[in-house]
Protein backbone atom coordinates (compact mmCIF):
# COMPACT_ATOMS: atom_id res chain seq x y z
CA UNK A 1 0.00 0.00 0.00
CA UNK A 2 2.62 2.45 0.99
CA UNK A 3 4.80 1.31 -1.58
CA UNK A 4 2.35 2.05 -4.15
CA UNK A 5 1.16 5.53 -2.66
CA UNK A 6 5.53 6.19 -3.19
CA UNK A 7 5.38 4.51 -6.51
CA UNK A 8 2.65 7.15 -7.72
CA UNK A 9 4.53 9.65 -6.17
CA UNK A 10 7.81 9.17 -7.87
CA UNK A 11 5.70 8.70 -11.29
CA UNK A 12 4.71 12.28 -10.87
CA UNK A 13 7.84 13.54 -9.61
CA UNK A 14 8.74 15.85 -12.41
CA UNK A 15 12.48 14.52 -14.38
CA UNK A 16 14.80 16.10 -15.55
CA UNK A 17 14.31 17.63 -19.22
CA UNK A 18 11.10 19.79 -18.62
CA UNK A 19 10.84 19.57 -22.38
CA UNK A 20 7.18 20.63 -22.21
CA UNK A 21 7.96 23.96 -19.87
CA UNK A 22 11.27 24.85 -21.72
CA UNK A 23 11.23 27.84 -24.73
CA UNK A 24 13.19 25.61 -27.41
CA UNK A 25 16.91 27.18 -27.60
CA UNK A 26 19.49 26.38 -29.77
CA UNK A 27 22.22 25.31 -27.11
CA UNK A 28 19.59 22.72 -25.55
CA UNK A 29 18.25 21.81 -29.57
CA UNK A 30 21.82 20.62 -30.38
CA UNK A 31 21.84 18.81 -26.94
CA UNK A 32 18.55 16.75 -28.24
CA UNK A 33 20.85 16.10 -31.13
CA UNK A 34 23.60 15.15 -29.97
CA UNK A 35 21.67 12.56 -28.43
CA UNK A 36 19.61 11.72 -31.24
CA UNK A 37 22.42 11.58 -34.10
CA UNK A 38 24.10 8.69 -31.21
CA UNK A 39 21.03 6.82 -31.34
CA UNK A 40 20.88 7.41 -34.79
CA UNK A 41 24.58 6.37 -35.12
CA UNK A 42 23.79 2.86 -33.31
CA UNK A 43 21.05 1.74 -35.81
CA UNK A 44 23.72 3.28 -38.88
CA UNK A 45 26.37 0.81 -37.52
CA UNK A 46 24.31 -2.15 -37.47
CA UNK A 47 23.06 -1.56 -41.13
CA UNK A 48 26.59 -0.69 -42.41
CA UNK A 49 27.39 -4.04 -40.55
CA UNK A 50 24.85 -5.79 -42.41
CA UNK A 51 25.31 -4.13 -45.81
CA UNK A 52 29.88 -4.94 -45.00
CA UNK A 53 28.53 -8.73 -44.55
CA UNK A 54 26.51 -8.91 -47.19
CA UNK A 55 29.18 -7.73 -49.20
CA UNK A 56 31.85 -10.35 -47.80
CA UNK A 57 29.72 -13.14 -48.42
CA UNK A 58 28.34 -12.10 -51.79
CA UNK A 59 25.94 -13.16 -54.93
CA UNK A 60 22.37 -12.91 -53.03
CA UNK A 61 23.35 -11.65 -49.74
CA UNK A 62 25.26 -8.93 -51.81
CA UNK A 63 21.38 -7.82 -53.58
CA UNK A 64 19.29 -8.54 -50.37
CA UNK A 65 21.13 -5.30 -48.47
CA UNK A 66 22.56 -3.40 -51.23
CA UNK A 67 19.37 -1.15 -50.53
CA UNK A 68 21.31 0.11 -47.35
CA UNK A 69 24.05 2.02 -49.56
CA UNK A 70 22.60 2.30 -52.94
CA UNK A 71 19.67 3.86 -54.85
CA UNK A 72 17.84 6.77 -53.29
CA UNK A 73 17.53 5.38 -49.82
CA UNK A 74 20.59 3.77 -49.25
CA UNK A 75 22.77 7.17 -50.68
CA UNK A 76 20.42 8.99 -48.03
CA UNK A 77 21.18 6.66 -45.34
CA UNK A 78 24.90 6.64 -46.12
CA UNK A 79 24.63 10.67 -45.72
CA UNK A 80 22.92 10.77 -43.06
CA UNK A 81 25.13 8.23 -41.25
CA UNK A 82 27.89 10.52 -42.15
CA UNK A 83 26.35 13.80 -41.11
CA UNK A 84 25.38 12.17 -37.97
CA UNK A 85 29.13 11.48 -37.49
CA UNK A 86 30.44 14.81 -37.96
CA UNK A 87 27.35 16.21 -35.86
CA UNK A 88 27.99 13.63 -33.02
CA UNK A 89 31.49 14.33 -33.45
CA UNK A 90 31.51 17.94 -33.11
CA UNK A 91 29.15 17.60 -30.08
CA UNK A 92 31.95 15.67 -28.49
CA UNK A 93 34.52 18.30 -29.08
CA UNK A 94 31.74 20.91 -27.30
CA UNK A 95 31.72 18.63 -24.50
CA UNK A 96 35.95 18.41 -23.91
CA UNK A 97 35.84 21.89 -24.32
CA UNK A 98 33.58 22.90 -21.54
CA UNK A 99 35.31 19.85 -19.62
CA UNK A 100 38.49 21.75 -19.30
CA UNK A 101 36.49 25.16 -18.48
CA UNK A 102 36.31 27.06 -21.71
CA UNK A 103 33.17 28.56 -23.76
CA UNK A 104 31.22 28.48 -20.40
CA UNK A 105 29.77 31.41 -20.51
CA UNK A 106 26.16 32.37 -22.38
CA UNK A 107 28.38 34.09 -25.82
CA UNK A 108 30.47 30.89 -25.93
CA UNK A 109 28.08 28.05 -25.26
CA UNK A 110 25.73 30.37 -28.09
CA UNK A 111 28.62 30.00 -30.17
CA UNK A 112 29.70 26.49 -29.89
CA UNK A 113 25.79 25.47 -30.43
CA UNK A 114 26.41 26.97 -33.51
CA UNK A 115 29.29 25.73 -34.76
CA UNK A 116 27.99 22.08 -33.78
CA UNK A 117 24.89 23.03 -36.31
CA UNK A 118 26.84 24.29 -39.17
CA UNK A 119 30.30 22.53 -38.60
CA UNK A 120 28.29 19.15 -39.21
CA UNK A 121 26.37 20.25 -42.11
CA UNK A 122 29.60 22.02 -43.58
CA UNK A 123 31.90 19.20 -43.11
CA UNK A 124 29.37 16.44 -44.55
CA UNK A 125 29.24 19.18 -47.46
CA UNK A 126 32.78 18.96 -47.79
CA UNK A 127 33.43 15.51 -47.31
CA UNK A 128 30.78 14.47 -50.08
CA UNK A 129 32.34 17.48 -52.86
CA UNK A 130 36.00 16.24 -52.15
CA UNK A 131 34.80 12.46 -52.79
CA UNK A 132 32.69 13.28 -55.69
CA UNK A 133 35.85 14.81 -57.15
CA UNK A 134 38.04 11.79 -56.26
CA UNK A 135 35.63 9.29 -58.35
CA UNK B 1 37.32 1.16 -15.57
CA UNK B 2 34.02 -0.16 -13.91
CA UNK B 3 31.41 -1.59 -16.46
CA UNK B 4 27.90 -2.01 -14.94
CA UNK B 5 26.25 -5.39 -16.54
CA UNK B 6 23.18 -4.17 -15.04
CA UNK B 7 21.29 -0.63 -13.83
CA UNK B 8 22.51 -0.12 -10.04
CA UNK B 9 20.02 2.46 -8.66
CA UNK B 10 21.79 5.21 -6.53
CA UNK B 11 18.22 4.58 -4.46
CA UNK B 12 16.35 1.86 -2.71
CA UNK B 13 13.06 0.78 -1.74
CA UNK B 14 10.03 2.26 -4.39
CA UNK B 15 11.30 4.81 -7.05
CA UNK B 16 14.38 3.19 -7.26
CA UNK B 17 14.20 2.85 -11.29
CA UNK B 18 13.80 6.72 -11.19
CA UNK B 19 17.67 7.73 -10.55
CA UNK B 20 20.87 6.87 -11.89
CA UNK B 21 23.42 4.49 -11.05
CA UNK B 22 26.53 4.98 -8.91
CA UNK B 23 28.80 5.06 -11.98
CA UNK B 24 28.23 8.80 -13.10
CA UNK B 25 31.82 9.17 -12.75
CA UNK B 26 33.83 6.20 -14.50
CA UNK B 27 31.15 6.45 -17.29
CA UNK B 28 31.47 9.88 -18.50
CA UNK B 29 35.49 9.41 -18.34
CA UNK B 30 35.15 5.91 -20.25
CA UNK B 31 32.71 8.03 -22.77
CA UNK B 32 35.66 10.91 -23.00
CA UNK B 33 38.65 8.74 -23.14
CA UNK B 34 36.91 6.90 -25.95
CA UNK B 35 35.32 9.49 -27.40
CA UNK B 36 39.21 11.00 -28.17
CA UNK B 37 39.97 7.40 -29.99
CA UNK B 38 36.65 7.66 -32.47
CA UNK B 39 37.82 11.85 -33.13
CA UNK B 40 40.20 10.91 -36.01
CA UNK B 41 38.66 6.95 -36.51
CA UNK B 42 35.22 8.90 -37.37
CA UNK B 43 36.79 11.55 -39.74
CA UNK B 44 38.59 8.95 -41.75
CA UNK B 45 35.38 5.98 -41.03
CA UNK B 46 33.06 8.81 -42.50
CA UNK B 47 35.32 9.23 -45.89
CA UNK B 48 35.22 5.79 -46.77
CA UNK B 49 31.64 4.73 -45.98
CA UNK B 50 30.74 7.78 -47.86
CA UNK B 51 32.49 5.84 -50.55
CA UNK B 52 30.41 3.11 -50.76
CA UNK B 53 27.61 4.71 -51.26
CA UNK B 54 26.02 3.66 -54.93
CA UNK B 55 28.74 0.77 -55.32
CA UNK B 56 29.22 -2.40 -56.93
CA UNK B 57 29.91 -5.53 -55.21
CA UNK B 58 33.33 -5.60 -56.53
CA UNK B 59 34.23 -1.42 -56.16
CA UNK B 60 32.72 -2.17 -52.30
CA UNK B 61 35.39 -5.10 -51.84
CA UNK B 62 38.31 -3.02 -53.05
CA UNK B 63 37.49 0.03 -50.92
CA UNK B 64 37.66 -2.22 -47.86
CA UNK B 65 39.91 -4.55 -49.16
CA UNK B 66 43.28 -2.09 -48.95
CA UNK B 67 45.04 -2.30 -45.49
CA UNK B 68 44.43 1.08 -43.70
CA UNK B 69 40.59 1.30 -44.62
CA UNK B 70 40.43 -1.90 -43.13
CA UNK B 71 42.32 -1.03 -40.32
CA UNK B 72 40.75 1.84 -39.19
CA UNK B 73 36.68 0.63 -40.27
CA UNK B 74 37.64 -2.30 -37.70
CA UNK B 75 38.89 0.17 -35.33
CA UNK B 76 35.68 2.24 -35.47
CA UNK B 77 33.51 -0.54 -35.36
CA UNK B 78 35.04 -2.06 -32.30
CA UNK B 79 35.82 1.25 -30.57
CA UNK B 80 32.16 3.15 -31.54
CA UNK B 81 29.84 -0.02 -30.66
CA UNK B 82 31.82 -0.03 -27.42
CA UNK B 83 31.19 3.79 -26.69
CA UNK B 84 27.66 3.55 -28.52
CA UNK B 85 26.68 0.78 -26.17
CA UNK B 86 27.40 2.88 -23.29
CA UNK B 87 25.67 5.62 -24.60
CA UNK B 88 22.30 3.67 -25.28
CA UNK B 89 22.93 2.54 -21.32
CA UNK B 90 22.26 6.54 -20.99
CA UNK B 91 19.19 6.29 -23.30
CA UNK B 92 17.75 3.67 -21.60
CA UNK B 93 18.38 4.45 -17.85
CA UNK B 94 17.11 8.25 -18.38
CA UNK B 95 13.57 6.75 -20.84
CA UNK B 96 12.80 3.61 -19.06
CA UNK B 97 11.15 3.69 -15.82
CA UNK B 98 9.64 0.15 -15.27
CA UNK B 99 12.57 -1.53 -13.08
CA UNK B 100 12.25 -5.01 -15.06
CA UNK B 101 11.55 -3.59 -18.54
CA UNK B 102 15.04 -0.70 -17.47
CA UNK B 103 17.40 -4.26 -16.75
CA UNK B 104 15.90 -6.29 -19.88
CA UNK B 105 16.78 -3.31 -21.95
CA UNK B 106 20.31 -3.30 -20.79
CA UNK B 107 20.83 -6.68 -21.15
CA UNK B 108 19.72 -6.68 -25.01
CA UNK B 109 21.66 -3.69 -25.39
CA UNK B 110 24.83 -5.39 -24.07
CA UNK B 111 23.89 -8.29 -26.42
CA UNK B 112 23.03 -6.03 -29.65
CA UNK B 113 26.16 -4.05 -29.59
CA UNK B 114 28.20 -6.80 -29.37
CA UNK B 115 26.48 -8.68 -31.95
CA UNK B 116 26.94 -5.85 -33.82
CA UNK B 117 30.06 -5.09 -33.32
CA UNK B 118 31.08 -8.75 -34.03
CA UNK B 119 29.41 -8.98 -37.30
CA UNK B 120 31.60 -5.72 -38.16
CA UNK B 121 34.61 -7.58 -37.59
CA UNK B 122 33.76 -10.52 -39.63
CA UNK B 123 32.27 -8.72 -42.05
CA UNK B 124 36.09 -6.34 -42.53
CA UNK B 125 38.08 -9.50 -41.69
CA UNK B 126 36.15 -11.44 -44.70
CA UNK B 127 36.73 -8.67 -47.28
CA UNK B 128 39.91 -7.92 -46.15
CA UNK B 129 42.36 -10.49 -44.82
CA UNK B 130 44.92 -12.43 -47.28
CA UNK B 131 43.43 -15.35 -49.12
Amino acid sequence: MADADTDRLAARRPLSPHLTIFKPILTMTMSIAHRITGAGLYVGMALLALFLLGAAIGGGAFSAVSWIASGFIGNLLVLMVVWAIFHHLLGGVRHALWDRGLYMDAKGRELLAQGTLVGGILLTLLVFIFKTLAS
Amino acid sequence: MTVAARFKSGRTGPGDAYVSDHSGSPHARFMRLTSYALVPLGMLSAWWILGLAGKPLEAVRAEIGRPIPALVLLAFGVIGMIHARRGMDDIIEDYVHDKALKAQAIVANTWASRVIAAIWILAILLIAAPK
